[in-house]
C-alpha cells in the first residue's frame, strides 16, 4: 500500500542528473538553458536537477567519453540507484560525432552504459532536449 | 512605483515560458534541422561526403551495380550545413525539423537515404549517373544544336564530341577574354 502510493508519486517527479563525459560544454549550456531558465522551464514536467547521483532518476550524459574521464563516468553512473533512465545528449555520446575514431575517445557511450534515449544535435535545440526528456519520462513511468 | 509598471507589463504580455511541448514553439527559418535528400537532383559529385565534418554521409555503389546508395546517419551529423553549402544542385537541404529525439532501438535506423539509378549512355552504353541540365548548361551554355544530345551521354562521350565538333570553342574563347 505504502509502496504503491510512493510509486505513483515518484512517476510524476523524476529528478535529473547531468554527467559531463568530456563534453565541449555546448550541450551542457543547452541543458542549463532548458532546465534553469523560465523560458523552457523543464520543471513543468516535474523534472528538477539534483546535485548528487544518489538522488537521480534520469541521467543526461553529454560528451564523447574521453579516455581520461571514462572510469570516473562509470563510477558515478554506478552510484545512481536503479531503476534509472539514460539520455545521451548530442552526437558525441551517441556516435563520437566529429571526434569519432580519435585516440582520445573511448566511446560511443552505449558500449559501456545502456542508453535509452538519444538526442542528436551539435548541440540539440532546447526543444529537442525537452522531447528527449519527455521520452525518458515515459520510459521512467514503465520502470518504477 | 516602477514595479507597478512591470506588473502591468507582465499582465499584458503573459508568461515568458515557451509553450512547447504542450503547444507550438517558434522555429526560425534558418534553423538547421534534419536533412532532406533529393536523389533526382543529385549528380553524385561526392562533395557532401568530402566536406561532412562528422563523416555522416556515405555514397556507395549498390551491390548489383544498378546505381548509387546515399546514406546520411543523423546520429553523427553536426547539422553544420556544409553539405548544403557545397552542393552544386541543392539536392541536399537542411529542413527546420528539430525533433531529433528517439529511442535507442531506432539508433541505427535514424538515417536519410536515397538511391540514384544509373542510366545508360546513348552512345557507348556505359552506365552513368543521370545528368542535371543546369550543371551541363554551365559548361556548354544553352543546350541548343549539337549539345542538345549531351543530356543522354556519359562524360567521356561528351568530352569526345565537344572536342571533335568544337562546340565549346565559343566557351573557351569567352573564358580567355
Amino acid at each position: 500500500m505504502y509502496k504503491s502510493i510512493l510509486q505513483k508519486i515518484v512517476q510524476k517527479s523524476p529528478w535529473l542528473y547531468r554527467i559531463n563525459a568530456g563534453s565541449c560544454n555546448g550541450c551542457d549550456v543547452e541543458l542549463l538553458t532548458t532546465a534553469c531558465i523560465p523560458r523552457y522551464d523543464l520543471e513543468r514536467l516535474g523534472c528538477k536537477y539534483c546535485g548528487s547521483p544518489k538522488h537521480a532518476d534520469i541521467v543526461l550524459i553529454t560528451g564523447p567519453l574521453t579516455a581520461r574521464i571514462k572510469e570516473k563516468v562509470l563510477r558515478v553512473y554506478d552510484e545512481i540507484p536503479n531503476p534509472k533512465v539514460v539520455v545521451a545528449i548530442g552526437i558525441c555520446p551517441i556516435s563520437g560525432g566529429v571526434f569519432r575514431d580519435s585516440y582520445a575517445i573511448e566511446g560511443p557511450l552505449d558500449q559501456y552504459i545502456p542508453v535509452d534515449v538519444n538526442v542528436p544535435g551539435c548541440p540539440p535545440r532546447p526543444q529537442a532536449i525537452i522531447d528527449g526528456v519527455l521520452e525518458a519520462v515515459e520510459i521512467w513511468k514503465q520502470r518504477v | 512605483m516602477s514595479f507597478l509598471k512591470i506588473i502591468l507589463r507582465n499582465l499584458r504580455q503573459g508568461p515568458a515560458t515557451d509553450p512547447y511541448p504542450f503547444g507550438e514553439t517558434f522555429t526560425p527559418d534558418g534553423l538547421r534541422g534534419k536533412i532532406k535528400y533529393n536523389a533526382q537532383a543529385c549528380v553524385a559529385c561526392r562533395m557532401c561526403e568530402h566536406v561532412c565534418a562528422g563523416g555522416a554521409i556515405r555514397i556507395t555503389e549498390a551491390e548489383d551495380k544498378s546505381g548509387l546508395n546515399f546514406t546520411l546517419w543523423h546520429n553523427t551529423c553536426a547539422f553544420c550545413g556544409l553539405c548544403q553549402h557545397y552542393c552544386p544542385t541543392k539536392a541536399i537541404r537542411l529542413t527546420t525539423d528539430f525533433h531529433t529525439a528517439h529511442r535507442q532501438a531506432d539508433k541505427y535506423n535514424y538515417v536519410e537515404t536515397g538511391f540514384i539509378n544509373y542510366v545508360v549512355c546513348r552512345r557507348c552504353g556505359q552506365p552513368m549517373v543521370p545528368v542535371v541540365k543546369e550543371l551541363l548548361s554551365r559548361v556548354y551554355g544553352d543546350l541548343e544544336g549539337p549539345t542538345k544530345a549531351f543530356v543522354n551521354l556519359c562524360e567521356s562521350c561528351r568530352r569526345q564530341i565537344s572536342t571533335e565538333s568544337g562546340v565549346n570553342k565559343r566557351w573557351t574563347e569567352e573564358s580567355k577574354r
